[in-house]
This record gives structure tokens, C-alpha cells and sequence, in this order.
């Protein structure tokens, strides 16, 4: 993992405008930012980044994560459309489904769930985004059937 | 070439050059505008609003933050006509919400003539208004141990994952810049203990006091060796050891006039 970290870090200059971009790309890689990480962007982006400065990026950020999380994350648009077309009983029906709540991982790392804000879909409220995929119009009835494409061996789980 | 401006501070005509922080201003000419968060060794922060003053130019009224303001062009300044008293009390008031035990912020509040409504104030409730003195004194120190980290209610000054930071050099500046005494330590003859980290005290090569610690000290070593490559590294001397030490320089440098 070390060696992947610096390996990402090195694909900007040395310079402290990057630090963003690197810890995204970190994110990308695992999915949250090790605590392992910090120092090791801080030796390649060199003395004028400080270890709090990325930590206060990483925490200020809503993309970026300090736990890890699932290999498949969910998010549910809890806008205002969203919300009114019955996103909270989607919210539960998952949670009932999967045993996690909003900012939570299953415990096989297979899923992470995650609350949004309007994602500019409210025409076809309530929505779900699994990944890069919109689900729109999910009913509690269809629910189980989109997940299971993403339990292990699904058609989507790769 | 520096321009010279004139300005008004309650009634005073002061006159500074251009670009300077009014609260600074003000300050040089005997007025001292309230302040929180801004220090005279740190560059201004503009996080506590405590320094709110109004400023009139060309007749029109704006209420500026004066730590952060470089006065530009001729300006009235009012620190505390009733307007003023009025918002800043507003400030002190959300300061004391967000902090309900900060005898900082109760303080402030005494000294400006300003009563807070009476807060429940929480055992072991908050204390830290979020200022981010300690985190600017920190890295003008040239480390990073602490950061202010989260966001909106949750944010909170921290080391990395709440983790004893790898950068802390046990120096204390963050507590002793603190304006509401939030970063707990702990000092003896022997070690200093800070943000989950003990450090072993240094002691004066003269008369052997403790004065800073030994990862401080050392860090203000490198620092000074970059600074000054091949310049002779000082022994450590305690604040009183270390002047003296100067005076008996200059002494002998007298000698051979
Ligand atoms: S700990 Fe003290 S110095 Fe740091 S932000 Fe809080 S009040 Fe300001
Ligand atoms: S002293 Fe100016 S904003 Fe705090």
C-alpha cells in the first residue's frame, strides 16, 4: 500500500497546490484515506505542506473519507423531490436490507450507504446511485432485486 | 514609495501608511479595538469578529472587521458607538453559545460593558471558540501538528486522527497563544505533556533549568542550521542564562572599541 501511495503522490510536481488532487486520487485507489497516507504525501509534496493541513482537508471534504468504505457505495438523494417521493423509506428499506445506516459498511465491505443532497434528477425522485449508475423511481418492491446485482457473483459487482 | 493616509478613530485624527490593519492603527494611537483571535506575532486570522468596528468613507457606513482591514484611503472610524456595541455583543453571544465555559469570552464581554444573556453552562462543556490562534501558531513555527478539522458543527481543533501527531514538537506554543486556555498540558520538572504526547523537558547547559523541551529544542537547532548553514550551534540556555550570556558579549565586544 505504501509503495501505491507514493506512486500516486508522484504523479503531481512537489508543490503544495496538489494536495487535493493527490488525496483525491488516494481516495479513488482505496476508497478512504489511510492514516498511513498523510506522511507519505507530505515527504513528496515537500516541508510546506503540513500533515494538519491535509487532515483538515480530508475531513473538510465530503468526498474524501477517513473510513473505508464499500467496495459498491450507495448513495440516496434525500433532496427535497427525493424526499418527498419517499426517499426515508428507501433510506430504512436498505438499512433493513443490509444492517447499515447513512456513513456506514457492511462488514464485508461490499456496500457503504450515503445520504446526498439533491443530485438535479427530481423528475424521477426517488433516486438511488449505485456506483456511477442511476436508479430512478425505485420502489420498495424493486429494491432487493437492484441490490442483489451487487452482492458478490452479481451481474454488476465487478 | 509608501503613501501616508489620514483617518479619524473616535474623534482622533491618526495618520498611517497605506495598507496597514486598523486595528493595528488604532492600536499605535492608544485605542485598543477588542480583540479574540488576532495576536500580534500571527497574521490575522478575521475568526472571532470581535474586532468589528465601523468604518465611514466618503459618507458611507460599512461595519469591517479592523484586524484584517488595510485602511487604503481616508476613513472615520467609530470602535464602539452604540452600533457596535450592539453587533459585537451579537458575536460575543454566539461565541458564548459555542462555548459556554470559555472564561475568555465571559471576560471580553466584562471588559467591553457588554452582558451576556445567561447561558447554561455545561460541566466540562466546551471552552474553544474555534479561533484557530493555535493552529496559525503552530505552522508560523514551522510544524503542523494541529489542524482545525470537519466542518460546520462538528469542526474541532485535532491532531491527525486524533492521533499523538508525529509533527508536535511539544513546544506549547498552541496553549500559550490559546485567548480561552482550551488546549489542556501538563508540566513537571521532567516531561511536558500535550495533545496525547510526552516529551522530555530540556534543561539550561548554565544553571540547568528546565526551559523548553528537548524535541523543541532540537527542532530550533535544524531550523537554525538551515538558516544559517556552518553557523556554530548555540548550547541551550534558559531565557535568563541566554541573555546573559548576550550582554557578556557585547561586553567584550566593548572591550575593543
Ligand atoms: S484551542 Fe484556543 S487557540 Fe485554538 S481555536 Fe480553540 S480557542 Fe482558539
Ligand atoms: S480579532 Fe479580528 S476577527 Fe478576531
Amino acid at each position: 500500500m505504501e509503495e501505491r501511495i507514493r506512486e500516486i503522490a508522484q504523479r503531481y510536481p512537489a508543490e503544495k497546490r496538489f494536495s487535493l488532487a493527490v488525496l483525491q486520487d488516494v481516495q479513488r485507489e482505496f476508497n478512504y484515506i489511510p492514516p498511513e497516507a498523510l506522511p507519505l504525501i507530505k515527504e513528496h509534496l515537500g516541508p510546506d505542506v503540513r500533515e494538519g493541513q491535509l487532515y483538515a482537508l480530508a475531513t473538510f471534504y465530503k468526498a474524501l473519507s477517513l473510513k473505508p468504505k464499500g467496495k459498491h457505495i450507495i448513495k440516496i438523494c434525500d433532496g427535497t423531490a427525493c424526499h418527498m417521493q419517499g426517499s426515508t423509506r428507501l433510506i430504512t428499506a436498505v438499512q433493513l436490507a443490509l444492517g447499515i445506516g447513512p456513513g456506514e459498511c457492511t462488514p464485508d465491505g461490499q456496500f457503504s450507504l450515503e445520504l446526498v443532497n439533491c443530485v438535479g434528477s427530481c423528475a424521477l425522485a426517488p433516486i438511488m446511485i449505485v456506483d456511477e449508475t442511476y436508479h430512478s423511481k425505485v420502489t420498495m418492491e424493486g429494491l432487493p432485486a437492484i441490490l442483489d446485482t451487487y452482492r458478490p457473483g452479481g451481474e454488476r459487482d465487478v | 514609495m509608501s503613501e501616508t493616509v489620514k483617518l479619524v478613530i473616535d474623534g482622533k485624527p491618526c495618520t498611517c501608511e497605506k495598507g496597514d490593519y486598523l486595528l493595528e492603527v488604532a492600536q499605535r494611537n492608544g485605542i485598543r479595538i477588542p480583540r479574540m483571535c488576532y495576536h500580534e506575532g500571527l497574521s490575522g486570522l478575521g475568526a472571532c469578529r470581535v474586532c468589528i468596528v465601523e468604518v465611514v468613507e466618503a459618507g458611507r457606513s460599512r461595519v469591517v472587521t479592523s484586524c484584517i482591514y488595510p485602511v487604503l484611503s481616508e476613513i472615520e472610524v467609530f470602535t464602539q458607538n452604540e452600533k457596535i456595541k450592539e453587533l459585537r455583543g451579537m458575536v460575543l453571544t454566539l461565541l458564548a453559545r459555542l462555548a459556554p465555559n470559555a472564561e475568555g469570552v465571559a471576560k471580553m464581554a466584562a471588559k467591553t460593558g457588554i452582558e451576556l444573556p445567561r447561558l447554561a453552562v455545561k460541566e466540562g462543556g466546551d471552552t474553544c471558540i474555534l479561533c484557530g490562534r493555535c493552529v496559525s501558531a503552530c505552522e508560523a513555527l514551522g510544524s503542523g501538528a494541529i489542524a482545525k478539522v470537519n466542518r460546520g458543527v462538528t469542526k474541532e481543533i485535532a491532531t491527525p486522527y486524533g492521533e499523538p501527531s508525529s509533527e508536535c514538537i511539544g513546544c506549547g506554543s498552541c496553549a500559550f497563544v490559546c485567548p480561552t486556555d482550551s488546549i489542556a498540558s501538563e508540566r513537571t520538572e521532567e516531561s511536558f505533556t500535550i495533545w496525547g504526547r510526552e516529551f522530555e523537558m530540556q534543561r539550561c547547559s548554565v544553571c540547568g533549568m528546565p526551559f523548553t523541551t528537548q524535541a523543541a529544542f532540537a527542532f530550533l537547532q535544524a531550523a537554525q542550521a538551515e538558516w544559517e548553514p556552518g553557523a556554530e550551534q548555540q548550547p541551550p540556555l534558559c531565557e535568563e542564562c541566554g541573555k546573559k550570556a548576550v550582554a557578556r558579549q557585547i561586553a567584550n565586544a566593548g572591550k575593543y572599541l
